[in-house]
């Protein structure tokens, strides 16, 4: 008798709930091409959740800027959105600050076992999940087959093999670049270098320990410091950003480009000079040790002071299933944070790439997950900046980033 | 209209708290406010600032990192304000003189002032491309002008002189306009040539504005920002990287406030400094 009239209690709550109208705010990049499909999307999911609205808000283009823009809101206890896409890199930084809600639970032991391990890493904070991934990205190393095959070098396995064929091709071949990639001091050239030093068995932290000054990391930065002198890399690479080195590559006049996923389908449009010529692997690794991608991408968070964190988890579980998430690959060719999807047949059919990403993906790292990211990325920028354009040794460059990362880790 | 400035003459507090409240609001607030967080240990990130002395200001004068961006700020400066001031008046004095197409002349050479910053940064940016930018097309080189340690900071201030000369020229020509011209006329007759009339007109009555100008210049060279931030982000290795690159990395990127707090105030001493300087030098002038 209690039971049944707590339960009716219960349901004329929620009904009155129900009748209520309840608008959740999702906050998130702008997503290239026809918005109707993401509008779709949305409407798909108002009409599964009854009484819940959904009202999409784009954010400004620049990282940087959307970084400071979450930053000042939530720090100022902003009410105003619920759900937010986030780059993988703030997610501990949110979850420390205690802006992000705990979102383990969303998170299904399948779901764990669908996602790319440096995927789950990067949403993990003290043990627990702060975000749910959405889109992935890693580094890739593009290569001109026809160029490869006339000068008869097969795809690159192991950096100096790269270094000797991309050497060779730039000289024997007219207004040729050998290796271009991202140099400028900023966040695309830490991502370029940490994948050279773990791909020589390096690394930044060990947990919570610095680890930068080792033989490995050593190793690493003397190769990336030779390219440009050796003429493997223009010099140009020093202040190249991802467009402008996708421009050189994609124009045909370099031999080998690392670069993001997204440039694959810019280099097989029908008008592009290197259509049909360019084949894309996982980026070369030193003799015994593995190939490794810096992990990129966006998850998706609900803010904690969210006024309707139910409806807000709805979305996030909706925006992050394998229906949604193949919607979006196929509408905009954002990859999908879930493996599965990787061997689906249309998505397969219309991008055949992910074949090959799915492996660089599997290999992916992410950069490392602390609080106080932001700040080491400062210093590993113009440490490697420094060590890419020669100002300094990498035993120098090394040893005093240790030093400021060592106090960076130490602070309360 | 008397018996009003009479009353105000009686209670002045009152019409003047007005500005007083608005001045102290957005003014004085916010100053005593960095102090105050500059004497903290406080991250957006972290708990709740808590006092930290002079521990900041003691990280400030062991910071490499501050003490480069120090040296590259105030080169920076000294540098292009010195072009600045020298193309400026060269341009003033010629604009003064009667020529065919005086008028659009003095507004085509404004032009580049009239650019918002950060769209004249970008432009530059392609110009001094590497690969294909003009500038090594026009001088047959293939400097990569923003990826060198050397060139780029020299490239940002040739971006600079080019951004704010038409500041400096507009000024001083009109400083040099409301010279009277019989004086130039009495110094013809005397049979002064056209050195000695600079040297004995011209320089003296423009000097009071001209240091006028050189405050404008110097302060906005000294915090310079948005183009340097657009043009190289502070590289290569932090070569570029001003103070104010450096407070906003600090406090906006890495939300250290507390620190990049004591940055700031850094900044604020710098142009204080500069500030009292010139006042000073601008009263020995008018005297």
């Amino acid at each position: 008798m209690l039971v049944a009239a707590f339960a009716i209690v219960g349901c004329g709550g929620e009904s009155r709930e129900d009748a209520r109208e309840r608008t959740i705010v999702f906050k998130h990049f702008r997503l290239f091409g026809d918005p109707a499909p993401f509008a779709a999307l949305l409407r798909e999911f108002e009409a599964r959740h009854p009484g819940i609205r959904v009202r999409a808000e784009t954010l400004p283009a620049a990282s940087d800027e959307q970084h400071q823009f979450y930053v000042i809101n939530l720090r100022g206890g902003a009410r105003d959105f619920d759900v937010l896409a986030l780059d993988v890199i703030w997610v501990a930084e949110f979850a420390r600050a205690g802006w992000i809600a705990d979102v383990t639970a969303l998170l299904s032991a399948d779901d764990r076992a669908e996602l790319f391990t440096a995927s789950l890493e990067a949403v993990t904070y003290d043990g627990r999940q702060y975000a749910v991934p959405w889109f992935v990205d890693a580094g890739l190393l593009y290569y001109r087959r026809d160029l490869l095959e006339r000068h008869g070098f097969a795809p690159p396995r192991t950096w100096p093999e790269l270094a000797t064929a991309a050497r060779t091709i730039a000289a024997r071949e007219p207004d040729m670049h050998g290796f271009v990639w991202q140099g400028r001091q900023y966040e695309g050239l830490v991502c370029n270098v940490l994948e050279v030093m773990w791909s020589a068995g390096g690394d930044v932290l060990d947990g919570d320990r610095v680890v930068l000054d080792s033989p490995e990391n050593h190793r690493a930065l003397e190769f990336v410091q030779s390219l440009v002198p050796q003429g493997v890399s223009p010099a140009l690479v020093t202040t190249a950003t991802e467009e402008p080195s996708r421009h050189i590559f994609g124009s045909g006049r370099a031999v080998f480009l690392r670069n993001w996923p997204y440039a694959w389908t810019l280099f097989e449009r029908p008008d592009s000079p290197v259509s049909g010529k360019v084949g894309v692997a996982p980026l070369p690794h030193f003799e015994g040790h593995e190939s490794a991608a810096a992990l990129g991408g966006w998850n998706l968070a609900i803010n904690a002071r969210s006024r309707d964190p139910d409806a807000a988890a709805a979305f996030v579980r909706f925006m992050a299933s394998p229906s949604a998430q193949r919607t979006l690959a196929l509408a905009y060719g954002y990859n999908p944070a879930r493996r599965q999807l990787y061997s689906d047949p249309e998505l397969l059919s219309a991008q055949p790439h992910l074949e090959a990403l799915r492996d660089a993906l599997d290999a992916a790292r992410s950069r490392p997950v602390t609080p106080r990211y932001a700040q080491l990325s400062q210093v590993l920028q113009s440490t490697f900046s420094a060590v890419v354009t020669g100002l300094e040794s990498p035993e120098d460059a090394l040893a005093a980033a240790q030093r400021e990362a060592e106090r960076i880790m130490a602070e309360p | 209209m008397s018996r009003l400035l009479q009353r105000i003459g009686e209670r002045p507090a009152a019409f003047l708290a007005p500005a007083a409240i608005v001045l102290a609001v957005v003014t004085f607030f916010p100053i005593v406010y960095v102090l105050w967080l500059s004497l903290t240990h406080y991250s957006l990130i972290g708990d709740a600032p808590t006092f930290a002395g002079i521990e900041n200001f003691a990280r400030l004068f062991a910071d490499r990192r501050f003490w480069n961006a120090l040296g590259n700020t105030l080169y920076f400066t000294v540098v292009s304000v010195a072009l600045e001031v020298a193309v400026g008046l060269g341009f003033a004095l010629l604009l003064a003189r009667p020529f065919v197409g005086r008028a659009p002349m003095r507004a085509v050479v404004l032009l580049p002032w009239a650019i918002p910053t950060v769209v004249a940064a970008r432009m530059w940016e392609w110009m001094y491309n590497g690969d294909f930018g003009v500038i090594n097309y026009l001088l047959g080189t293939e400097t990569n002008w923003l990826g060198d340690p050397v060139w780029a900071m020299h490239a940002a201030i040739v971006m600079d002189v080019w951004k704010e000369t038409p500041f400096v020229a507009l000024l001083l020509l009109a400083g040099r306009l409301s010279i009277a011209p019989e004086l130039y006329q009495a110094a013809r007759l005397d049979g002064a040539g056209a050195w000695r009339s600079f040297r004995h007109i011209t320089w003296p009555l423009l000097k009071p504005l001209l240091l006028i100008v050189l405050i404008f210049r110097t302060i906005g060279a000294f915090r310079v920002f948005d183009a340097i931030y657009v043009l190289t982000g502070g590289g290569p290795a932090n070569t570029t990287e001003t103070l104010s690159i450096y407070a906003y990395k600090v406090l906006f990127q890495a939300l250290e406030f507390g620190y990049g707090s004591a940055i700031a105030v850094a900044v604020f001493f710098c142009v204080a400094i500069i500030t009292a300087v010139y006042v000073q030098l601008l009263k020995e002038a008018q005297r």
